[in-house]
């Protein structure tokens, strides 16, 4: 049954299917790009600039 | 052995149907290896005692237990997963290609833009962007560069000649943010025919020098030289 209301929700129209597919690349590249930028930042800590900013640069941003 | 089962199979069955009964051999090119010798004496159908040819075998052994739906559902899961992996990998190459081939920040930190002056008639403003701010480029008149200089420098806040703030005369190219609170001042406009800042309203005149309002300092000049007649390179 749920097997059945998956099927009628997503697949039984190619449009839908299509739509549902770009939609979860979506949200998957968000995913990804977050997890993987998130490792990245875990492994090189306390090594990049947003890290050691604050012992250089005294106040808020600076725009201009 | 298929084949050759197969052709005497067919051979054996046509020899069947034909009225006269030949030997299987004689009519074979191949040598029937196999049980020539019964298929010489006497034939037997394959098919005797079967109402049909054409029945289908019972594929119920092989068949999904719990009706289609939800291997179907797999398959396309699957499927779809696939392709919106593959969609989000293809994207990603593209823009990471197309990154890859703009102007780093540090090329755009040095950048110079070049303005062809000739496009700008007298007395008339152009607004550029270079290095993310917005720069004035103003082709003043001669009753503007006489009235500019007319000035008395020593009455201002921020004591400038004319001469010190253009290159030539005609050509008045200065940065167009504020130098109170970095707003971008409105040509054309304040009580000194100059420039006219909305968000506190300091006025500017017609050398970009302030003269009335919150503002400290003149109208920043940034650097820029003429490398030829009708060209302006800022930067």
């Amino acid at each position: 049954m749920v097997a059945k209301t998956l099927y009628d929700a997503f697949f039984r129209r190619n449009s839908v299917m299509l739509g549902v597919v770009f939609a979860g690349a979506f949200a998957f590249e968000l995913g990804y790009d977050n997890m993987m930028n998130r490792i990245w930042d875990n492994i090189n800590r306390g090594r990049q600039w947003k890290d050691i900013r604050h012992k250089y640069v005294q106040g808020g941003d600076d725009e201009e | 052995m298929a084949p050759l089962s197969t052709v005497s199979r067919a051979l054996a069955r046509s020899a069947a149907s034909a009225s006269v009964r030949l030997p299987v051999r004689a009519m074979s090119s191949t040598p029937a290896l196999r049980d020539h010798a019964a298929a010489s004496s006497t034939y037997e159908s394959p098919f005797k005692g079967e109402p049909k040819t054409t029945k289908v075998p019972n594929f119920s052994k092989y068949m999904a237990k719990n009706g289609g739906s939800a291997n179907a559902v797999f398959s396309y899961f699957m499927v779809g997963t696939l392709g919106a992996i593959s969609a989000a990998g293809a994207k990603s190459t593209i823009q990471q290609f197309l990154v890859n081939m703009s102007a780093s920040a540090d090329v755009l930190a040095m950048a110079k833009v070049e303005v062809d002056l000739n496009a700008i008639p007298e007395g008339k403003n152009v607004i550029i962007k270079w290095r993310g701010k917005p720069v004035f480029i103003r082709h003043r008149t001669q009753a503007e560069i006489e009235e500019a200089n007319s000035v008395n420098v020593a009455s201002l806040r921020d004591p400038q000649s004319d001469e010190e703030r253009v290159k030539k005369p005609e050509w008045l190219v200065m940065l167009g943010v504020c130098t109170h609170l970095g707003c971008v001042p409105i040509g054309e406009a304040g009580d000194f025919g100059g420039w006219f800042c909305p968000c506190h309203g300091s006025h500017y005149d017609i050398s970009g020098r302030i003269r009335k309002g919150p503002a400290p300092l003149n109208l920043e000049i940034p650097q820029y030289e003429f490398p030829e007649e009708g060209k302006l390179v800022v930067g």
